[in-house]
């Protein structure tokens, strides 16, 4: 998934000559917590509610006053990201320097943010449920075709895959949770295990029967 | 005494042989019941109408459903849930939905007009079925079109889901609406089919607080289920005050069920079936209807829901299966076919994990109750 379609535009500004009192009133206003500071056409910085509340504490060594500009307060440089970036990158460059949001930038110009937030409702929709849909989680060995081999035997059996999601697991195993549209999944598992799968879920009964 | 709601078109609702939602469980249990010596006097009921269909059904999809139902290809099936392992197409599925669907209205119909105050509907419980989409075995929502039938009568309608799965279609129609509590026990989403049913569905809007959902473990036994039901249930259908109650009682909570990974015993059933009377009794006027629900394994449901019926009419329950009724089902039950209606006891070994599984359990429910302390007052 790319910035472009997570990310939120059009963008509300600041100018860093605009008071903190400004900033303040946009913050409470909105419901931000990031406001780009634009000057002119040119992205000199970044204000959050953090750098508010430090600048203009009593803990502050030279605190601000609030008809201060907010160019005395705001974080910069700027760190931005490109529209046609991938979500992996966003969330690694958020990680890395700790900040909770990411102005998006088009050649000089800031076209979107994207925050933390947009990040977490991108894991909720990658991982989420969407439709009714069983759980299959099965641990696959590293090597090409095995992916293929499972879902080829999902869908001679007409079941439809909702979503499916890898991540490497401990003894080269990958390991591969699926959202499958049928209700029947036990059925679907036992199979599995028959054609020489490695199911995780759903476990056999522990009680004979 | 209840009144029964049965007609023999039930058994149009029929995906085939290799589907599980098969109607010889229906057969089988009827067959017990009159086995046993049970007066039966099926109320048969009408069809629901199409107009019945679309107070809960999004035109659309019943026009796709229609013209399924009359052999018509339509690519837009699978969109609809339509055509898959779980709702597979079949000609007449159209009438053999609203047969089910005219029943719990009839059942409705019989409570509002103070003819009964308690019935129950032998099948249906298709609490699957979504606005615009089949899923889970289920095509129209019966019990969706019997709540709001009662909540256009003025009424304010609590819905208790005991089936294993959650009966999220159900949840979903009656969301945002203050005049109907749901409340579903079943085995948690994150392992379970449909995948929803957490603690945080709580409802929207100004039915924030009436919409509540008892997840629990796989291989949650009665115990746990039993003490969760009786912190929550009780005192959600003493603040809600509701004029009926509404349960789908479906059997696929049971440890042998195919399907999932609860572990109720017979046992455990007929404690809630009592406890579903005592409910109704104190909380909703006495008015109960009660549909059938899951349920897939053949030595299971048939003893499941004759504990049921039994409940709900009044009568002892008899301690051992009839020898004829055994012979007649040998096909289905198996080459070890039960011989007493209740599980032995205790009905499986121990199970590891125990503790964790009751620790988990009743956090869940206390982040429940937590959740709802901001909306009820």
């Amino acid at each position: 998934m790319l910035v472009q379609e997570m990310m939120h535009s059009p963008v509300v500004t600041i100018p860093p000559g605009a008071s903190l009192q400004e900033a303040c009133n946009l913050f409470s206003s909105r419901g931000f917590r990031h406001l780009p500071v634009v000057d002119g056409e040119r992205l000199v910085g970044v204000l959050t509610d953090r750098d508010l509340r430090w600048a203009t504490s009593a803990l502050c060594p030279e605190p601000r006053k609030l008809d201060e500009p907010v160019h005395t307060a705001m974080s910069r440089p700027p760190i931005t990201i490109d529209p046609l970036d991938p979500v992996e990158d966003a969330a690694r460059i958020m990680r890395e320097h700790k900040i909770g949001c990411l102005p998006v930038m088009d050649g000089p110009a800031l076209v979107g943010i994207l925050t933390g937030m947009d990040i977490l409702d991108t894991l909720i929709k990658l991982t989420g449920i969407s439709l009714p849909s069983s759980r299959l989680e099965v641990a696959l060995d590293d090597r090409p075709g095995e992916l293929a081999h499972l879902t080829a035997f999902l869908a001679a059996r007409n079941v439809n895959i909702h979503s499916i999601l890898t991540y490497p697991d401990a003894d080269r195993l990958v390991r591969t949770v699926l959202r499958v549209g049928s209700s029947q999944v036990r059925t679907l598992a036992e199979e599995l295990r028959q054609e020489g799968f490695r199911i995780l879920w759903p476990r056999p009964k522990p009680w004979p029967h | 005494m209840a009144a029964l709601i049965h007609r023999a078109e039930y058994a149009q609702y029929d995906f085939g042989p290799e589907h599980p939602f098969t109607p010889a469980r229906l057969e089988m249990l009827l067959d017990l019941l009159r086995e046993l010596g049970v007066e039966l006097a099926p109320l048969a009921a009408p069809p629901a109408t199409r107009e019945e269909i679309l107070t809960v059904h999004d035109p659309a999809y019943v026009e796709v459903v229609e013209a399924l139902s009359r052999g018509e290809s339509r690519p837009e099936a699978e969109a609809f849930g339509l055509g898959t392992p779980d709702n597979p197409i079949f000609p007449g599925m159209d009438l053999a939905a609203r047969w089910l669907a005219g029943g719990a209205l009839h059942g409705a119909r019989l409570l509002m007009s103070g003819a009964e105050q308690r019935v129950l509907q032998l099948g249906g419980g298709l609490h699957h079925a979504q606005r615009n989409r089949a899923a889970g075995f289920c095509l129209y929502n019966d019990l969706a079109v019997a709540i709001q039938a009662m909540v256009e009568h003025g009424w304010r309608v609590a819905y208790l889901d005991i089936d294993l799965h959650h009966g999220d279609g159900v949840q979903s129609l009656f969301y945002d609406h203050d005049r109907v509590l749901t409340i579903s026990l079943h085995e948690s989403g994150h392992y379970l089919f449909p995948g929803t049913g957490h603690i945080q569905e709580l409802g929207g809007g100004y039915a924030r607080g009436l919409s509540l959902n008892l997840p629990f473990e796989p291989f949650t036994g009665t115990e746990d289920y039993l003490e969760a039901f009786d912190t929550v249930v009780p005192q959600a259908l003493a603040m809600f005050s509701p004029h009926v109650l509404v349960v789908q009682a479906g059997a696929d909570a049971h440890f042998a069920d195919p399907m999932g990974d609860l572990a109720l015993t017979t046992q455990a059933f007929e404690t809630l079936y009592h406890r579903i009377l005592d409910l109704a009794h104190r909380h909703a006027q006495g008015r109960l209807l009660a549909t059938l629900g899951g349920g897939y394994d053949a030595q299971v449901v048939s003893r499941v829901w004759t504990i049921l019926a039994l409940t709900l009419f009044d009568q002892p329950l008899p301690e051992t299966l009839p020898p004829a009724w055994i012979e007649r089902w040998r096909p289905l039950l198996g080459e070890t076919p039960p011989t007493h209606l209740h599980d032995p006891v205790p009905a499986y070994p121990p199970m590891p994990g125990a503790e964790l599984r009751s620790r988990h359990n009743r956090d869940t429910v206390s982040r429940l109750l937590d959740a709802l302390s901001r909306y009820w007052l």
